[in-house]
């Protein structure tokens, strides 16, 4: 019974990730690895308004997801749009690769800076509450897993409702299928991926601060969880929201499994050799949407 | 004097990771997060053949280099399958595996512990403990790849790759069979980046799983884009800059636990601001080129 727990507590964890994680992705079609920096930032933001300044909890997280988003748009803005903006039609730096390249010097600057200001060691949130387990089905769930779990579900279907019953959300999925038509008919492209970047950065900031606070922190740990989540989202298909689903439940199931069966030190082996399976057997993923990036 | 005789080593090491990327990454364009997996098979192959079978290093550089070689020829069949972006997260994930494997697989590796004494080289009965010694046989190795890596490039199988780099549909439509020398490169840059393993184990005679980890991927990388992509020169210079540049920082008067972070970020901030112009390399960041 506990594992089952573990993997619905686990799936929920990479779920909202990986939404952080595509609703970027779709609009700009290229990974943003800084990402990780963001989920890592979140929870070290909390960890400073609540000790430097001793801000009550709920406001400190409010304080540190906006500054988390911040840091998010400025990505954006400094960075990703002169990138478009110069490179504009021009053959071989408007390619993916270039913002895959870019994005991952962002996060060594990002996660060095964190590394700067609050050290290497590991760091705890210090919730207010004592955390007791409470018993579900004879398993063992702490409050914040509970937490966890509706904070997941409830974005989830929140960002879902956002994408395809407001107009924002509906300009997103325009500028995702086709950003230059968008441009003609007078959505500005370039307000929607910034929309984008402060809605998926808000997400993961939520992400980061819920698992440092299940767990603890270092200033990495944003990276393997993001790994997790695009691994998530390759698996389920890039560009359905209901594949994330069953991308973050297999990715979950499959590192519950080899833990239980095997050692945990396996699990992000595992979760690599699914990567590599899905990408030579079912390269488009649960929705079966075409890619160009894979030779089918 | 032994210091710097040190710094000169780790120059000479990263000049041949950052040659050999620069194979795959630069001429061909197969950008690869994977390759400190490879130079971590290159150094544990010899280690353990070394402490357990008592090899000479003249004898496992050859079998360091067909092992890293055979395992990048499995890789890239699967890798290859992938282009672009989804190939530097492909390769990313198998750099985590391997690390994985380096870290975990205790009967082989001896996990986080280590593989410790490992020999120094015996050149001709003569023991290469000094340093000056070792780094010229550093200089030796770094010179034949340097040698060989420009030969390549300037052969007919190098402008095949270039091409493939540039436009590969339409090297394809020449009759060029672009899969094969994809892999060609692919497995040859992984070949030489056993070289450097290799050296590197028996100079520690100490290698642990911590100094093959997607960090030093990312370092091995962004020294070739920082050099520029396909060319030897700048991957050499830019080995040189990021390699010293922690001693300049420490010159300057920053504690050593602030100058590994700055380090790092100095390297982030040039390889944004080398992608943000989208030039190739420093070198020409600073060299104007009127537009035609």
């Amino acid at each position: 019974m506990e594992i089952f727990i573990l993997i619905i507590y686990s799936t929920l964890v990479y779920l909202l990730i990986a939404l952080s994680f595509s609703v970027i992705y779709f609009p700009t079609k290229f990974f943003h690895l800084a990402h990780a920096a963001i989920i890592t930032s979140g929870a070290y933001f909390v960890f400073y308004f609540e000790n430097k300044f001793s801000i009550p909890f709920p406001l400190a997280v409010a304080l540190a997801i906006t500054a988390a988003t911040l840091i998010g748009i400025l990505c954006e803005v400094l960075v990703y749009r002169q990138m478009r903006h110069q490179f504009h039609e021009s053959s071989r730096m408007n390619s993916p690769l270039a913002y895959l390249i870019a994005s991952i010097g962002l996060y060594v600057v990002l996660q060095n800076c964190i590394s700067l200001f609050f050290g290497n060691d590991t760091k705890i949130i210090n919730t207010a509450e004592v955390t007791v387990g409470n018993q579900i089905f004879g398993a063992y769930i702490t409050t914040i897993q509970i937490i966890t779990v509706f904070v997941s579900i409830t974005l989830f279907v929140a960002v879902n409702l956002f994408l395809h019953y407001t107009a924002t959300g509906k300009s997103i999925r325009a500028v995702a299928s086709n950003s230059e038509l968008c441009n003609i008919y007078g959505i500005s492209s370039n307000k929607i991926i910034l929309i984008a970047f402060g809605i998926g950065s808000a997400l993961a900031a939520t992400a980061g601060i819920l698992s440092a606070m299940d767990t603890n922190m270092t200033p990495t740990f944003g990276f393997n969880l993001l790994l997790y989540g695009v691994v998530a989202m390759i698996i389920g298909g890039v560009g359905s929201t209901r594949g994330l689903i069953a991308g973050s439940l297999l990715v979950a199931t499959t590192q519950h499994l080899a833990a239980y069966y095997i050692d945990t030190k396996w699990m992000d082996a595992v979760t690599y050799i699914i990567l590599i399976l899905f990408l030579i057997w079912k390269p488009l993923g649960f929705s079966g949407k075409r890619l160009k990036k894979v030779e089918v | 004097m032994e210091y710097i005789l040190h710094l000169f080593i780790l120059i000479a090491f990263y000049t041949l990771l950052s040659q050999s990327l620069n194979l795959s990454a630069g001429f061909t364009g197969l950008i690869s997060l994977a390759h400190a997996g490879f130079y971590g098979i290159g150094a544990y192959t010899t280690a353990i053949l070394s402490t357990q079978f008592g090899f000479s290093f003249w004898l496992s550089i050859p079998l360091a280099m067909l092992i890293s070689g055979a395992i990048a020829f499995i890789v890239s069949l699967i890798a290859l399958r992938t282009v672009e972006d989804y190939f530097i997260i492909c390769t990313l994930g198998i750099q985590v595996i391997l690390f994985s494997i380096m870290n975990n697989w205790i009967d082989l590796t001896r996990g986080p512990l280590g593989i410790p004494g490992i020999s120094s080289i015996k050149f001709f009965g003569l023991s290469l403990d000094s340093k000056i010694l070792f780094l010229t046989l550093s200089l030796f190795f770094v010179a034949i790849i340097w040698f060989l890596l420009r030969n390549i490039s300037k052969s007919g199988f190098g402008k095949t790759l270039t091409a493939i780099s540039e436009d590969e549909i339409y090297t394809q439509s020449i009759g060029k069979n672009v899969y094969l020398s994809k892999t060609v490169s692919f497995t040859l840059s992984a070949m030489f980046a056993a070289i450097p393993g290799t050296l590197y184990a028996h100079y520690i005679s100490y290698i642990d799983p911590t100094s093959f980890t997607v960090n030093e991927s990312i370092f091995i990388l962004s020294i070739v884009i920082i050099g520029g992509l396909g060319n030897l020169t700048g991957s050499f210079l830019a080995a040189a800059f990021l390699v010293l540049l922690p001693e300049a920082l420490r010159f300057v008067g920053m504690p050593d636990s602030i100058a590994a972070n700055m380090r790092q970020i100095i390297y982030g901030l040039i390889l944004v601001i080398v992608m943000m112009t989208g030039k190739n390399g420093v070198k020409e960041l600073f060299t104007f080129k009127p537009k035609l």
